[in-house]
């Protein structure tokens, strides 16, 4: 793979590039996933190929192509050139000075989970799914994916990286129904479960079986739930909503490919201007927020992102101010600061975006127990269920499969449909409260949508339990 | 290309023997994508998937590889034949899909399938051209697709399309404005007319007002029509959703909850649409009516959600493409009838006094059996004032029972739109909806957001 993306670039530099660099890839999901007691999908995908990026007459282009041969190497660089050269518009691209490194990443793990025998994981899936049989509880799935991930990026600079990630994670879902309502529960989250960067031994710490029965229980009592009265009040999020909240409303908007608007006409903009750097207050002291592609078992985490560019943790938000983007070496030489970091591509076939990578809500203090004492009347609002914002990441409205009445203090009565909504900055100055590292749990997604042509990209965000005061609730059509 | 059904029978040989399926899912596409009238990230895309699946006694497994040599195939009929010896029997697995008859519906156009990156480039500097002095955002791409299937039955389709999208938002600070055009024929998607008409757009948004939450009458146009009723299917028209009671069909199948000039069918074998023959188990495509005149006939149907009725239902086609299989069949090609306005002003005075909604972003489910969305207007949401389309508004937040939006439609316009419906996500699979724009008596706003522009 070396080889291949060192002709790429040759041949692209050949073409008249003064950039490039070549992404070799192969890549390997497997998919378990059981439905009612029946195996729904078993399936094992791989998927290799060369994207070439290059820089002509300050113009980019890519193409990727599904051959990992020479030939193919060297005609996907022509081809990136030939769409480089053809680019309309007046283009001055300057990249971030990054130093040329040469290295290999490997992800730290205990057992493959491709050595993992298929039955081995449908017996756990049909366990968990046996366990959250209950009353009025229709459909139970329960899935387990793994990935491997081999990539080579290989730049005109001088960068020659190696890596090699592995993912496996795993999610179980009860729904109910009776009559016309019809109720999910999952665990740890909707969004195809969670996933981590590791090996097997991530998934049997999630313990999939162990929390099904709470699954398939609370996902039939959903069913007699009241539904979650429209007001304001004070709302506990569990740390998986924490996560889904930084996600869209600090994750997205941070990233500096929005905030200069290449985006725009797909996934939006950002309510953030450069020049709101160091100097907006997006939330209360209580919110720090970090990036960092270096958390241990983080899906964004890595050894260079897809520019060459080495990990780091780094603050994006302390105490409530503003304090980093996640950018590119582009977006970053744009902006005269920082130093990109964030570039990720979604397979061989696609061109690396500004992509979040870890990005977590730093703990503060205290238990969950004590987070809630401080509440007279309000709700804790647990697992996301429906999510939206709008092109700038201001106003959004969330909904969770579960609410629970927080009286006195205490967790009470269990209500359904609840939803949330507010206006980013606003919404974050009126956090007053985030539990302690106890309580702090890492969350793997693996379902970010950016970009045209589509990317999916897989990050991590960490969260405590976070309260937040006077937001409104119950919004119904 | 054009070798789709030879890999797929290659792959099949290949599995030795055993009962199997090869889907040939191959793209040769190009996007030139471009923001501030500067193409940013122009992407070349080759590839060829292909998938394997395998039926030993009752149990099936799939694979899939990119490396379409002997060797691939191999190793990709090796994996699958793991995967279905580790399975369990499927009792809704009734075998695959038997040779079928296909008609031929076009779809594929040589002028299109031959533009090449320089051309792509060209007819995305056509676009920002076309838009003035007012910065372009968004897309040209075009492409050719084909999709094989051969089993083990003795079925063998193949069918090779093209596409060409022109998506443009005009935008600068202050305002934003949305047109597109889609088509398999290159010719008919002219680059010049959506930029002109998204400048249009944007040139009449600057000054967006609040507007107090509350439900209005409003007018959406069909790029907003086409993404409602696409978030309103994933639930609710397809029938893994139906089948496991998150659908508002449930219960309903041939009640009428929505308003009698609503008509809502799957119609991939429309040539005005972009035309498909057949779907990913190579099983003929059938016309659905989902909604029609107002009553609920119905869902789309793959062999396995099929099976799993149990009441002698049949496969309408639907059965999806890789990337979308735990969403199960869904439709792709949606036809909604259209009715007698013959604009979008007439819509307007049809509805006096309400807001006009020309796109919208982000939507979610927020509750599927109830048929309730949330999501925002962007790019050009205004004001209605007696009849008339009158001042901009920002950004509006929508939560929205589909009952309630169609459940009460005093006009819907006599010209459909094609809309793109397809995020270039995965593999290349362009499919798009046919509607047109429509006057509704009850759009509910929760709540407002940004205003126009960057």
């Amino acid at each position: 793979m070396k080889a291949l993306a060192e002709a790429a670039v040759d041949a692209a530099l050949g073409a008249g590039a003064s950039y490039a660099d070549a992404r070799a890839v192969s890549l390997r999901r497997q998919y378990v996933v059981t439905k009612n007691g029946n195996v729904d999908d078993l399936s094992d995908t791989e998927s290799e190929g060369i994207g070439v990026r290059v820089l002509v007459d300050g113009a980019w282009g890519f193409a990727g192509s599904g051959r990992l041969d020479e030939s193919a190497a060297r005609d996907a660089a022509l081809r990136a050139a030939e769409f480089a050269r053809a680019a309309p518009g007046r283009h001055q691209t300057h990249l971030a000075p990054v130093e040329a490194h040469t290295g290999v990443y490997r992800t730290p793990l205990e057992r493959d989970p491709f050595s993992v025998p298929l039955t081995e994981k449908i017996d756990l899936c049909l366990r968990a799914e046996e366990g959250m049989r209950h009353d009025e509880v229709k459909v139970t799935v329960a899935m387990i994916r793994a990935q491997h991930e081999h990539k080579v990026l290989v730049s005109s600079e001088g960068t020659n990286v190696e890596q090699e990630i592995y993912e496996c994670g795993g999610g179980i879902d009860a729904y109910a129904s009776s009559d016309d309502v019809s109720q999910v529960r999952s665990y740890p989250s909707q969004h195809s479960g969670v996933s981590g960067q590791g090996g097997w031994e991530y998934v049997e710490e999630l313990g999939l079986d162990r929390e099904a029965p709470r699954v398939g229980e609370q996902a039939s009592a959903l069913l007699r739930a009241p539904a979650c009265p429209p007001g304001r009040t004070t709302i506990v999020l569990s740390p998986e909503q924490a996560v889904m909240q930084v996600h869209e409303s600090v994750g997205h908007p941070t990233e500096l490919d929005r905030v200069y608007g290449t985006e725009a006409a797909y996934a939006g903009t950002s309510f953030l201007s450069p020049d709101d750097l160091g100097s907006l207050r997006y939330g209360s002291e209580r919110m720090n927020i970090t990036a960092d592609s270096t958390t241990p078992g983080g899906l964004g985490t890595f050894s260079f992102d897809d520019e060459g560019v080495p990990a780091a943790r780094e603050a994006i938000v302390e105490g409530g101010m503003l304090r980093g983007f996640l950018s590119s070496r582009q977006t970053a030489a744009q902006l005269g600061a920082g130093r990109g970091g964030s570039m990720r591509a979604d397979g061989w076939a696609r061109m690396p975006l500004v992509r979040m990578t870890n990005l977590h809500l730093e703990p503060g203090e205290g238990s969950f127990e004590e987070l809630l004492a401080d509440v007279d009347d309000g709700l804790y609002l647990e697992t996301n269920k429906s999510w939206s914002i709008d092109d700038k990441r201001l106003n959004f409205q969330f909904g969770t499969q579960v609410a629970w009445e927080i009286k006195d203090g205490k967790l009470g009565r269990m209500l359904r449909d609840a939803t949330y909504t507010g206006v980013t900055p606003v919404f974050w100055g009126k956090l007053d409260a985030v539990a302690g590292p106890e309580e702090w749990t890492l969350f793997g997604l693996t379902n970010c949508g950016k970009g045209q042509p589509g990317q999916e990209a897989h990050v991590s965000h960490g969260a405590a339990h976070a309260r937040f005061r006077d937001v409104e609730v119950g919004v119904s059509a | 290309m054009s070798r789709g059904l030879d890999l797929a029978e290659a792959a099949l040989r290949a599995s030795g023997g055993d009962d199997a399926e090869v889907v040939v899912h191959a793209e040769r596409s190009g996007v030139a994508r471009f923001a501030a009238s500067i193409v940013h990230q122009p992407t070349l895309i080759e590839n060829a998937v292909v998938r394997v699946r395998v039926a030993r006694d009752g149990k099936i497994g799939w694979a899939a590889t990119n490396r379409v040599d002997s060797g691939g195939f191999a190793e990709v009929a090796r994996r699958a034949r793991e995967a279905a010896d580790s399975a369990r029997p499927d009792p809704n697995f009734l075998g695959f899909a038997p040779p079928a008859h296909y008609s031929d519906l076009g779809g594929y156009d040589e002028e299109t399938a031959e533009l090449g990156a320089a051309d792509q480039a060209r007819l995305a500097a056509a676009a920002i051209e076309a838009a003035g002095g007012i910065g372009l955002y968004g897309i040209y791409t075009s492409g050719v697709t084909e999709i094989a299937v051969a089993s083990s039955t003795g079925l063998a389709a193949e069918q090779e399309t093209t596409d060409a999208v022109c998506l443009c938002l005009a935008a600068d600070t202050e305002a934003s404005g949305w047109s597109e055009r889609t088509g398999w024929r290159a010719a008919d998607v002219d680059p010049a007319e959506p930029a002109r008409e998204a400048a249009e757009t944007a040139a009449r948004t600057r000054g967006g007002g609040e507007l107090e939450p509350g439900t209005y009458r409003a007018v959406l146009e069909p790029v907003a029509v086409a993404d409602l009723v696409r978030w309103f299917s994933y639930d609710s028209m397809g029938a893994q959703g139906f089948l496991e009671e998150r659908s508002y069909f449930c219960g309903r199948i041939g009640e009428q909850p929505f308003d009698s000039k609503v008509s809502i069918a799957d119609d991939a074998l429309d040539p005005a649409n972009l035309p498909k023959p057949f779907d990913f188990e190579g099983t003929p495509k059938q016309r659905v009516p989902m909604i029609e005149d107002g009553v609920i006939k119905g869902v789309v149907w793959d062999r396995i959600t099929a099976a799993r009725a149990k009441n002698g239902q049949v496969s309408t086609g639907h059965a999806p493409p890789d990337a979308w299989r735990f969403f199960g069949p869904v439709p792709t090609a949606f036809d909604m009838a259209g009715g007698e306005a013959s604009s979008s002003e007439e819509l307007a005075e049809i509805v006096g006094d309400g807001i006009y909604v020309t796109r919208l972003h982000y939507l979610s489910v927020v509750d599927p059996r109830g048929g309730v969305l949330t999501g925002m207007t962007r790019d050009g949401t205004f004001r209605i004032r007696d009849g008339r389309i009158a001042e901009p508004l920002v950004n509006l937040r929508f939560t929205v029972a589909i009952s309630d939006v169609l459940g009460d439609v005093p006009g819907l316009s006599r010209d459909r739109r094609l809309v793109n419906l397809n995020d270039l996500y995965d593999e290349r699979f362009a499919h798009a909806a046919l509607v047109p724009a429509i006057a509704t008596g009850h759009f509910h706003i929760s709540g407002t957001g940004s205003g126009p522009g960057l």
